[in-house]
Parts: structure tokens; sequence; C-alpha cells
């Protein structure tokens, strides 16, 4: 029995706590996004020894590394589905040279090693091998590895209903449905309080959903508070200790849970599992919680904000491993599918985090590229991701890290090369981590796949050191905020704009839909630089240019023009324009 | 049924010989090192399905469908890394999906639950006819 398996951590100190998501908790290494190529889209579970030295070598050949695709990850299906007095060890098939031996090969050819694991008691695929209640020991083996790259899941974790995990651990996600709360014999109900955010509310006079969106599913946006507090003012004559009594009925499921956090203003006063309640309606009294109240207005705080508390804990718990590493350059990938809203903490461990669930779940094997798609209701799209990355630019940045729209699916069945161009281009304009997920054996210098992920115009735009994630300034679809609204109809074109190092700026042109359009979209130069805010720092070049340089970044064409306004020309299905543009004197 | 019986079964009516069957399985890619550690556990259909899928894909040459068609179960995507198998084996005809009456009736695979043997025969069976046309 690993400890602390009977309820999650208490969580000690104020900086993993909701109120402090935007303090830093780690020294953080300014990183641009991670390149390199991951296993699981191109072999899922099935990936070896063999192949992924296959792949070593074909990165060498095509000199994808001088491009910058350096890190080669190891993902789901690579250990033995149990440890070794305790620790990690390879698949004796798969891997039977062992971990080490595997960096050492992938270290001689220049590159780097990167590893998985998953925050719950098993992996993904089952192995009970996840690093729960093992954080120190495998954090000390991967640094004995010298790994240089590290992805972290999400399955089998004990504290919310994530995959494989069981759904009653909803207990832990969400408050109780409340009806009432009395202090001093006071009673005061629900239906009165005030509710923040958008996930909870009073229905039949009872408060429910108190917790935070579920972001796995492309249902929800990502912009906004994703957790939702009920608030009640109490006004005290003096600063005095209470007892306050909660009327409530528990649950364990998603909506309605059992784990009560209570708090004036941020001094938290309970955290923790109520008793049981027959059903999610049968209401009773919880046992007095003391709290004090200083003299006048208190708000009054009944939430749960375990949801994402106890996975910024379990991601913390590594990444306070990995540090012993010392000056061993770690990139850390959280790889939670945007379940607990990682865009608000994310930066506080990580490097990068997923924004939702997978983009395929057909993943490929030796000899079959799997299948990935462009539109679809649920992630496993192109467009899936892209939509909700894209009003994501502000959570990213040098000093935070990146959003992660999920591995490239490039080279995959079910996806013509217009489809794979524009992905390349999208996942660059969003500064997203470019990790190739196709077998390499099948790409040739000058062929067609290697011309995509080989762009070295829109590699440069992803690699930036200005590192900013382009920001939506146009779409077609009528909306007042295109910068941030989440708009999941793809009968559309957006236009996204990205600040870059030099003074130039990228401008890209995305149709979204399967079909032709005929129009064409003209942004002039005033438009772009009052969309840009303060994201573009020389605007008067911009504004006072006599003439432009202009790079076509799919073809490579340049010209010069003198026009103050600049075109998509008409985009074919599913395609893109991305011009650099550079203001001339 | 446990794994192991599961895994003898298949190979007895696909004709593969069963000695050293993990050996070979693992290095094909349609076993895993978890169905030879676990081969005393009850088998599960996410695993069921996973050793139908990654049977005809590594020893059958089977193409996969389109997952599309595997939507109406609504638990498909509560299983990220198996959602491809579990939807191969349903779209199939190799497993069945399980319906259930609430709230109006809906589909369901239920990945954690077990099969009768009586079940695992039957999806055996309907497994060798496909097995059977594969290698016409």
């Amino acid at each position: 029995m690993i400890s602390g398996m009977d309820g999650p951590s208490p969580i000690n100190g104020s900086n993993l706590r909701f109120d402090s998501f935007g303090d830093a908790l780690f020294a953080k290494k300014p990183r641009l996004p991670a390149m390199g190529w991951n296993s699981w889209n191109a072999f899922g579970s099935g990936n070896t020894e063999e192949l992924t030295g296959a792949m070593v070598l074909k990165i060498k050949e095509l000199e994808l590394d001088k491009l910058g695709y350096r890190y080669i990850v190891l993902d789901d299906g690579c250990y033995c589905p149990e440890r070794d007095g305790g620790h990690l060890r390879s698949d004796t098939v798969k891997f039977p040279s062992g971990f080490k031996a595997m960096a050492d090969l992938i270290h001689s050819h220049g590159l780097k090693f990167g590893m998985y694991n998953d925050i719950g008691t098993r992996l993904c695929s089952g192995a009970e091998v996840g690093i729960y209640g093992h954080e120190e020991t495998d954090c000390e083996d991967y640094i004995k590895w010298e790994i240089d790259f590290l992805k972290v899941d999400n399955c089998y974790y004990m504290w919310d209903n994530a995959t494989f995990a069981d759904p009653q651990n909803a207990k832990y996600s969400y408050a109780p449905n409340i009806k009432s709360i009395e202090i001093d014999g006071m009673s005061h109900e629900a239906s009165k309080a005030d509710i923040t955010g958008t996930r909870a509310e009073i229905k039949n006079g009872i408060a429910t959903f108190i917790g935070t969106f579920d972001g796995t599913a492309p249902d929800h946006t990502p912009i906004g508070l994703r957790s939702s507090e009920l608030i009640f003012g109490i006004v005290a004559e003096e600063k005095c200790t209470k007892d306050l009594h909660v009327t409530y009925a528990s649950g364990a499921e998603e909506g309605t849970g059992q784990w009560l956090q209570v708090a004036i203003e941020d001094n938290i006063f309970f955290d923790g599992l109520l008793p049981p309640t027959k059903s999610n309606d049968s209401f009773e009294v919880s046992p007095a919680i003391k709290i004090e109240l200083h003299e006048g207005s208190n708000k009054l705080r009944i939430m749960n904000h375990r949801r994402q508390e106890n996975t910024l804990l379990s991601y913390s718990k590594i990444r306070r491993g990995l540090e012993a590493a010392g000056d061993r350059d770690i990139v850390f990938s959280i790889c939670e599918w945007g379940k607990t809203q990682p865009q608000d903490w994310g930066h506080k461990v990580g490097d990068s985090w997923r924004i939702l669930n997978d983009i395929t779940f057909q993943v490929g094997s030796d000899g079959n590229p799997g299948t990935a798609k462009w539109e679809d209701d649920y992630t496993t799209s192109i467009t899936s991701q892209y939509n909700k990355a894209v009003i994501m630019d502000e959570f990213a940045g040098l000093d935070k890290g990146w959003n992660d729209p999920d591995m490239l699916v490039i080279g995959m069945d079910g996806i013509n090369d217009i489809m794979c161009r524009s992905h390349m281009a999208m996942w660059c304009m969003l500064n997203a981590p470019l990790m190739l997920g196709l077998d390499l054996r099948r790409v040739s210098k000058g062929g067609a796949l290697y011309n995509i992920i080989a762009n070295k115009d829109l590699i440069a735009l992803d690699q930036d050191p200005l590192g900013i994630q382009a920001k939506r300034i146009f779409t077609t679809i009528s909306c007042a905020n295109p910068d941030k609204e989440y708009i999941r109809d793809n009968k559309r074109t957006d236009v996204l704009l990205k600040p870059l190092a030099n003074g130039d700026i990228a401008l890209g042109f995305f149709n979204l839909d399967q079909e032709d359009k005929s129009y064409n979209i003209s942004i002039d130069i005033d438009m772009l630089v009052r969309a840009s805010g303060d994201k573009i720092t020389n605007k008067g070049s911009f504004q006072n240019a006599g003439s432009f340089r202009i790079k076509d970044l799919l073809t490579g064409a340049e010209c010069e023009f003198t026009e103050k306004s600049f075109s998509s020309g008409i985009l074919s299905p599913c395609d893109c324009k991305v011009i650099r543009i550079t203001p001339l004197p | 049924m446990t794994t192991e019986r599961f895994v003898i079964e298949l190979c007895r009516i696909t004709g593969m010989e069963s000695d050293g069957i993990y050996a070979k399985g693992r290095k094909n890619g349609w076993l895993e090192a978890e169905d030879e550690i676990s081969k005393d556990r009850p088998l599960t259909r996410k695993n069921a399905a996973r050793i139908f899928h990654m049977y005809l894909l590594k020893v059958l040459h089977v193409n996969d469908l389109d997952i599309s068609g595997a939507k109406d179960l609504r638990d498909l995507y509560d299983c990220r890394i198996c959602a491809n198998h579990i939807a191969q084996a349903y779209m199939r005809g190799i497993m069945n999906a399980r319906e259930l009456k609430r709230d109006g009736g809906f589909l369901w695979f239920d990945l954690n639950g077990t099969d009768d043997d009586e079940e695992v025969m039957a999806q055996l069976s309907r497994f060798s006819s496909i097995a059977d046309c594969s290698l016409i």
C-alpha cells in the first residue's frame, strides 16, 4: 500500500492554492517550445528499441536536428508493467537493452532523450508503474538515466474522475450541494448568496456544481474564471470565533462532491471531506466548523478548488524530484489533457501543458501510419485542438510556458498535404511544442512530408526568441472579441497576428472550412497595429513604413510593395497563407 | 475467463501454435507484457478488444475502420489509449455494446467489465469468421 492512498495529501503552505496560482513556485528557465519526435502517434504502445533507433538515424539523415527537432521521447508502452524492487524498468521485449542504453544511443547522436510517466497509480496503458507515491525514486532513476524531457500523463489518478480512475473520485473535485449555512443560529440561504464564475448554479434553491470545469472535452471555453465559489457576506461587530454549520447533500459525481473548502477571504478554515449523506438530495447539517471573523464585513467562501490544487500538487512533487538534476536541463511536459484548467497553474511547474484530450485515438503502428482528422466534434482533430489553443495566447510566454495542442499528426492517413501544411503553420503560429508523430522512415529529403515538417520559415515562427503566441485578430464569423471567443464552427477563416523578435510580424490566414472560400480578406496596416494591442513594440515602423518586404512562408516567394494592406487571396479548403512582414523606411 | 485461457483459445481458433505464445505475441506486437504477467487475472473487455484488434493488425494485416462508427458508445472516449481497440472490435461485430435503458437508453462498452465464458467464446467465434475472411 502506498502511503497517502486514503485521500488527497494535505496542502501545506499557500503556494499551491488556487489563490496563488499566479505566483511562481520554482525558478523558471525561459525556454522555447520543445521540438522532437514522440513515439505515440507513430507506433502507439508498439514502440521498440529498434524502431526508436531507426528514428534517431532518420533524424540525423534528414538533418532534422539542425532544424530543432532534438528530443526523442518514449511514450507509453515502454515499461515493464511491474516495478522491480520499487524501481521502474524497461519492457524486456521492446527495450531489452534498458533505458540508460537508449539514452546513451540518443545522446551519442547529439540528440536529447525523453521519457513518459503518469501522476496516477498506473500508466494509461494499464501498466502498474504510475509515479504516484514513487516520485522521489522515479526522479532519481530518470536523472540516472540522463533524461532531458519528461511527459507526465493523468490516467488512474485517485483524486479526480480522470481516465480509468474511479468515476466516484468526483467526490474530491466538487463541493456538496449546499442549501444553507448557519452561524450563531442565523441561517443564510444559498439561493441568496453570490456565485463566482459560471460553473455553479442555483437550482431549486440549492447551490450545485461548486468546483472547476472539466476541460478534457472541447465543450467549454478556457477563457475566464473556470471555477465557482459560493460567497456569503457575513458582518461581525468584532473579531470573533464562531461555529459554522453547513446544510449539504453529498455525492460522488461530476457536479456534486463531498469535499468542502471554507475560507474567510484567503484564510482557509476547513479543507476536507464532510460525512457522506444518503443521497445528493438528502440534506444534513455538517459538524461545526470553526471560523474566525474579523470586525466588519467578511467574505465567507464555500468552495472546492481541489481538482486543480491536487493535480498541481502531484505535478509539483515530480518537478521537485527533477530539481535534483542540478544543471541538467529537463523539460517538463504536463499532459493532464486540460482537465483541471492547467492554463491557470501549469506555469508554476511545467514548460507546457496539454489543453485537451488526444488529437487522435487512431494512432499508428509499425507499417500503419494511423489516422487523423481535420475536424471532429470531439478533441480528435486538428481544428478541435486549434479552436481552443487559438484563444489561449495570454496564458503562454517565455516566462510561463506553452499551450500544447498535442503532437503533430502530419503524415497520418485521413488528412491531405494541404491540411498537414496548415496544421504545421497553425502549430508554429501558436508557439506549440512541435513533436513529430510519424514513422520517419517514410520521409525523404525534398519529399512532400519533409517539405512540410522542415519548413525553416515556419519553424522560425515557433522558435522566435520573442516567444509571443499569435493572437487571432479577425474571423469571418461574427464575434465581438475574436481573440477571446471560443468558436467551434469551422465554416470560417481566421486571421492570426504574431509579433517577432526582430520587429517583423507574421500574419496568418487560415481557412478552416473544407469548402472553397470565394472571398479575399484584406487587413490594412491600421487595423493590424490596432489589433495587436501592446504586442508590437515598433508600431511606428509599421505606420510610417514607406514599403514592406513580404515573404510567403509556404511558397518562399518574396516581394516588396508599398500598399498598406495585406490579403489572404482565395484560399482553397483547409488551406492557409502565412506571410512575414518587414517594414521598410 | 482468464487472459491466459483467452489467448490459448485465440490460438486454437486461428490455428496458431500456443507454445511460447507470449514471447511470440509480444515480439510480434499483439500481446503486451501485462498479458503475460497478469495472465491469471480475469480478462477485461478493454483488454480483449486490444488483443483482438492487435491480432487483426499485426498477424492478419487487416486495416482499421474509421473510428466514427463507434461514437454511439457513450464511454468510447473514457479510454483514450484503447478507444481504437474498442472501436475496431465493436464495429467489426466481434464484441457487442451493452445497452442501458436509463435516460431513454444508450450504448456503452463497459471497458473494465468482464464477459462470461459463453460470451467470450461467442466473440472468438465471430473473430474466427473475420480471420477466415481475411485469409481468403
